[in-house]
């Protein structure tokens, strides 16, 4: 197999990753939405919590895109 | 009073604007993009993760570091200091100007600067006047680190390079020279890349990582002068070692793992603003050179939103790291 092409696949299955990601952040906000609907009053506190969640489940999803674009960029 | 005239005046002239023309100034500027496009269309540049030098010759030779180049992010570095001193000086302006409640740019910072005050009080009580100034640090310059990708001329001004996979160069209106589409006459020397002259600064990797090792460092050093050396008991956890034989060898080794996190605490936190913000900007790189009318306004859009939150989640995480710290367990 040619080695550009090699790379190319790499990158597009090191983005596999982002499932969990996406998965991650959906659970999240369901949860948040539910939260905001049963109590309106506390939606200031989950919307906070709710973005830092999602930060965090991002970052899993954000390393394998760094993965990717080192494989498309720098190697 | 000259202060009052500086803040008051901008606001006075928008309101003559009837409601709607603004709206044919956006479709004036869509035309007008469709026929540059055809003039000059868009290329995808050469993408690469290092920050770009200007020259190939060192600035300076240190003794142990080795050779210091000026790279494009640096300048980026430079200007985002540039403009953080100049919000600091319009809003010491505003404040000296006598006025209870301070309006337009001013009155914004106040109100933010305000609201990210109370969610660190909220959060580390007491200890919220010495965490507060490392938040609001690393919010506001992150911020604005993150908001240059959007200004138009960076990424896309810069300096033209030989290079054997770039594009062919073409003379623009007559004082400067544009890379067009095409593939060239082939051999080295005619096909140039572009090194821009500023490139967005959270795209740098030593940037995020120096950010991420203050915000952690910090921590450690807030947790020890507020808990003195108990502070330490969360690494070296080694009280119940000898009251309580097999528990107190795991909460020993779940100590020795409380060191693990605090080092990934650096790489989540570098990987995490350099990943979204450069993806953000290879996202628009490639969606201006695919659909170059009108569709990278709405990725511009999401890249402000990302930008926010990423500064945001940036400082509320060392802020939430650092009121951990102050408290026992």
């Amino acid at each position: 197999m040619d080695k550009e092409a090699a790379r190319l696949i790499g990158a597009g299955i090191a983005m596999i990753g982002a499932i969990g990601g996406g998965l991650g952040i959906g659970v999240l906000v369901s949860g948040a939405v539910q939260g905001i609907a049963r109590n309106p009053e506390a939606s200031g506190d989950i919307q906070t919590n709710m973005i830092l969640g999602i930060a965090f489940a991002e970052a899993v999803a954000i390393y394998c895109l760094v993965v990717a674009l080192l494989i498309l960029f720098v190697i | 009073m000259v202060a009052d005239n500086t803040l008051a005046t901008p606001e006075k002239p928008k309101k003559k604007w009837r409601y709607g023309v603004n709206r044919w100034f956006v479709l004036l500027f869509i035309i007008l993009g469709v026929f540059a496009n055809r003039a000059f269309s868009p290329i995808l540049p050469h993408i690469q993760l290092p920050a770009e030098r200007y020259s190939h010759t060192p600035l300076l030779t240190l003794p142990v570091i080795g050779d210091f180049y000026w790279t494009n992010t640096l300048t980026a570095a430079v200007l985002v200091d540039l403009i953080l001193l100049i919000i600091a000086l319009v809003v010491r302006k505003a404040l000296n100007s006598g006025k209870q409640v301070l309006e337009g740019f001013a009155g914004a910072v106040e109100a933010f600067l305000e609201m990210i005050y109370n969610l660190t009080e909220s959060t580390a009580g007491h200890h919220a006047k010495k965490i507060f100034p490392y938040f609001a640090t690393i919010t506001l310059m992150v911020l604005v680190a993150n908001w240059m990708e959007l200004i138009p001329g960076v990424d896309s001004i810069g300096i033209l390079e030989p290079s054997s996979h770039g594009y062919p160069v073409e003379s623009f209106l007559g004082f400067a020279e544009t890379l067009v589409k095409g593939e060239g006459a082939g051999h080295e020397g005619s096909t140039y890349t572009l090194i821009p002259y500023v490139r967005t600064l959270s795209t740098d990797l030593n940037f995020t990582v120096g950010l991420a090792l203050i915000s952690v460092f910090m921590t450690q050093v807030i947790g020890l002068q507020a808990r003195g050396v108990n502070y330490l008991s969360k690494f070296f956890n080694v009280k119940g070692l000898f009251s309580k034989p097999i528990f107190g060898v795991i909460d020993f080794g779940v100590g020795l793992l409380e060191i693990v996190s605090e080092v990934s605490k650096i790489l989540s936190f570098s990987f995490r603003l350099l990943g979204n913000i450069f993806a953000g900007t290879v996202l628009l790189f490639v969606i201006g050179s695919l659909v170059p009318v009108f569709a990278q306004s709405m990725f511009l859009m999401l890249e402000f939103f990302v930008g926010l939150i990423q500064a945001v989640v940036f400082g509320m995480l060392t802020m939430m790291f650092m009121a951990q710290a102050t408290h026992g367990h």
